[in-house]
């Protein structure tokens, strides 16, 4: 059942007594710009680390432990050009617990939320200091994993100079010298004041006890009701290329393709069947041709932004075949525009999907985030599987005829 | 079949042990669409030493071959089992631990015939020297992908750390050299060794008629011929027992931002009854929890002074004849580190009275943690340790934690902790 609670501020309950752990989740939204990333970031892990009431790490862990271990995690993720923070808890169900688990696990989000260790207009000093390290680190860290590394290159090379989405939703290491407790204290209140609010329940706790739970928390109308989401630029018209060398053993390429963004539901789902058919899945053309039949990878696959108009592939290879795989990946694209793939072969893509989105149905962390995309789209609910099944081979087709080849980074090992 | 009903948590399980030694559990999950399934071996890759089966001589095989059977096993003659998965839309994977083979699937329709295929795929072996040499290069690759990843370096320089001469410390996919001497009539050797039905097991989980489950593996069991079951004859001893071997410390130079630092603990203790072992292994979990978890003051204090960050976490690994548990972090203070690690285990009777008050938290936590793997077949499924906790399935393992009291924190400090069996590993960038 949905529930408005102010303006821009939605309640959903899912009722379900399936799982021993209820779950919530809320999800703050706005568009990104080319600054507010990093500092959104920091004030997520501010957030989840300590709270008035409980200012140390291990007051506020201490008191989550007490309550069966409650998970509260503050995270940040991004939708199209959307930027959210999202909180998500979970907690054994009262019938376990044998307590009213429930109201003392939004107790504690209330706090995590609404009473942050700040005074006068600026998060607690040191508690700034040692999470700004953190991130920094953090941040630097993801960039150790050559695979990681590789692919936000290839975005950099893809994304046009200037464009936010240039900025990854994390944030840039680089960036948070410059924030203050106070400059972090302003992006919690612009957040907690004019972001879009989606909270999601999914458990078996009474409907009106859930309602009433989520309308005492003191959240107040605001005008980022509806936002936009998809993002598309213009084709280059040379493919970009980059190259670097670094002592790896073995060597990184990856491609962007460049696509129309989903626009409705039955686009998403035929997208994803393509996506799957091309190298989203192990029984794709990707995976079949370059790693299984000509070995030439230990992993080449692609992957679908929907709300970004982008498919990229990645593919680990050895530095001297790079440029033979490339021209392979490029082959199979072809193969599917020619309509070069038969019905069985389609039909065991789309049972994959379904097998996967009816898996999603037993979890409850996926039924909610599904649940909290579609409204943010303003998609419909609807049964995915049935939409997978009624992809048709032509429309795979059109799909990929769609596609045109961006840019092409490659990590090459010193030869 | 015996059949258990767990009034706590709602659940039913079902054992039964077939006619040729399987071993069959089954779980069923009210109101789930996905059905798990996974079978298991006891096979890995620390036993390369043993007595064929029907032979008398004892062989040593290369290191790595438990992982190359596992990828060999799943293709056949003129097809492959992964595909056969794939055409149902069901998900398969296999994956290789220090003791255990397991194959698997997951799939929300035709349950049936999906486990006809694992049954029938993973019974089935068929090894070529063709396949064999193609394999090479796949794993080859897969073992230099592993070499870029800086954690599961640190991870494997301890092994190498606290058990410098025993078969733990290499890869579990072994090394291009080694991979290079396998050939199908030593994957054949393995495989009868180790594949009897008596030394497997087979658990299902999630949406499942268990009647009916069991009916389907009996009918596919009977139309197949086994030889005579022999419980498999392993040499695998540790090189010392008494851990007098164990390197204080290495130190690694690698392409990394910072630097990362492993502390490690290698268990001496054996327990031989499977309960024992787990109720010692549960105890060892709140006793890490209560010295280093995030409610801990030792925590936050070394948190607070930039000698841990959000990367610091540590496990307890127990497998078939070892137990070691290690700690580790990204930090510029790596000598700080391993010295108050070090000094905290030492001191773990004083720590663990200073943190009386915090006992019932930090097992309540963990309960919660326990309780919330119900709502995952396959956590289900992967939790499950067969012989080495007694068979003991998720249900059981949170009934005997509910059971640990702080006192049992204190004796497994005491069987567990010895200054001898720390070790230090450390990966630092190369600018430094």
């Amino acid at each position: 059942m949905h529930y408005r609670l102010a303006d821009g501020v939605n309640l959903e309950v899912i009722s379900s007594s399936k799982f021993k752990l209820n779950q919530i989740l809320i999800n703050f939204a706005t568009p990104q710009t080319v600054s507010n990333a990093t500092s959104r970031h920091l004030l997520a892990n501010l957030l989840e680390t300590s709270t008035n009431k409980y200012p140390t790490q291990t007051a506020l862990a201490t008191q989550l432990a007490k309550q069966y271990g409650t998970d509260i995690s503050v995270g940040v993720s991004r939708l199209g050009q959307l930027h959210c923070v999202r909180l998500k808890a979970s907690f054994v169900n009262d019938q376990l617990a044998q307590t009213d688990l429930f109201n003392q696990a939004v107790t504690m989000i209330k706090e995590v939320l609404f009473n942050p260790l700040a005074t006068a207009g600026q998060f607690d000093g040191p508690t700034f200091d040692r999470q700004a390290t953190n991130l920094k680190a953090t941040i630097k860290g993801y960039y150790d994993d050559k695979q990681f590394w590789a692919a936000r290159r290839l975005l950099d090379l893809y994304y046009q100079d200037g464009a936010v989405m240039q900025v990854p939703s994390f944030g840039r290491a680089q960036e948070v010298d410059q924030l203050t407790p106070a400059s972090v204290y302003q992006a919690y209140q612009d957040m907690l004041s004019n972001d879009r609010v989606d909270i999601l329940f999914l458990g078996d706790t009474a409907e009106q006890v859930v309602k009433d739970a989520f309308t005492s928390l003191p959240f107040t109308g605001r005008t980022r009701t509806s936002l936009p989401i998809m993002y598309q630029q213009a084709g280059y018209r040379q493919v970009q290329r980059q190259v670097d060398y670094r002592p790896v053993s073995q060597a990184k390429l990856n491609v962007a393709y460049q696509l129309p963004t989903c626009q409705d539901k039955q686009q998403y789902y035929t997208s994803l069947v393509f996506n799957d058919l091309f190298g989203g899945s192990p029984y794709s053309k990707l995976y079949l041709n370059i790693r299984e039949k000509a070995s030439l990878a230990y992993y080449a696959s692609s992957r679908l932004l929907p709300f970004n108009g982008l498919l990229t592939i990645q593919a680990g290879v050895n530095s001297v075949t790079a440029h033979r795989v490339e021209k392979m990946i490029g082959e199979q694209l072809v193969a599917i525009q020619q309509g070069q793939f038969t019905d069985d072969q389609l039909t065991e893509v789309k049972r994959g999907l379904i097998n996967q989105y009816r898996s999603g149905n037993d979890l409850a962390g996926s039924i909610l985030g599904r649940r909290l995309t579609n409204r943010l789209l303003n998609f419909p609910d609807h049964d995915g599987a049935e939409l997978i099944a009624a992809v048709t081979k032509d429309q795979v087709v059109q799909v990929a005829k769609t596609l045109t080849k961006q840019a092409v980074y490659l990590l090459s090992g010193e030869i | 079949m015996n059949k258990q009903f767990y009034q706590e948590f709602n659940r039913l399980v079902y054992r039964e042990t077939l006619a040729n030694g399987l071993q069959v559990q089954l779980l069923p999950m009210a109101g789930f669409n996905k059905t798990y399934a996974i079978m298991t071996t006891n096979f890995g890759s620390i036993d390369n030493h043993f007595i064929p089966y029907q032979a008398t001589e004892p062989v040593q095989v290369p290191d790595g071959v438990a992982h190359f059977l596992e990828h060999k096993l799943f293709e056949k003659e003129d097809h492959d089992a992964f595909d056969l998965f794939g055409k149902l839309g069901a998900d398969s994977n296999a994956f290789t631990s220090f003791t255990q083979t397991s194959y698997l699937f997951s799939t929300t329709s035709r349950l049936k015939e999906n486990l006809a295929i694992l049954l029938d795929f993973v019974q089935d072996p068929y090894f070529t020297i063709q396949t064999v040499q193609k394999e090479q290069g796949i794993i080859g690759q897969e073992i230099q992908m592993y070499d870029d990843d800086p954690n599961w370096r640190l991870y494997l320089g301890m092994l190498g750390n606290l058990y410098p001469h025993d078969p733990m410390h290499i890869d579990i996919a072994g090394t291009v050299d080694s991979i290079s001497q396998i050939t199908p009539a030593i994957l054949m050797t393995c495989y009868q060794t180790f594949y009897q039905p008596s030394n497997m097991s087979l658990l299902v989980a999630g949406n499942l008629e268990p009647a009916a489950v069991m009916e389907w593996v009996k009918e596919n069991q009977a139309q197949k011929q086994f030889a005579a079951q022999v419980p498999p004859r392993r040499l695998f001893e540790l090189h010392d027992p008494s851990g007098q071997d164990v390197i204080p410390f290495r130190s690694l130079t690698m392409n990394v931002s910072r630097p990362k630092i492993m502390v490690g603990l290698r268990g001496i203790k054996q327990f031989p009854v499977g309960r024992d072992r787990l109720r010692y292994k549960l105890a060892i979990d709140l006793l890490l929890d209560m010295l280093f978890d995030d409610t801990s003051d030792n925590y936050l204090r070394l948190y607070d002074q930039g000698v841990i960050d959000d990367s610091f976490g540590y496990n307890l690994d127990m497998a078939r004849s070892f137990y070691f548990a290690y700690f580790s972090t990204n930090t510029d203070q790596l000598e700080r580190f391993a010295d108050e690690v070090m000094a905290i285990l030492e001191n773990a009777d004083q720590e663990l009275d200073r943190a009386a008050d915090r006992f019932n938290g930090i097992k309540r936590a963990e309960l919660g943690r326990l309780i919330g793997l119900l709502d995952s077949p396959e956590a289900l499924g992967n939790r499950y340790g067969g012989d080495l906790f007694d068979h003991a399935n998720l249900m059981d393992e949170i009934k005997t934690l509910q059971a640990i009291e702080l006192t049992d924190l204190h004796s497994a400090a005491h069987d567990f902790i010895n200054p001898q069996g720390m070790s230090v590993y450390q990966i630092v960038p190369h600018h430094q």
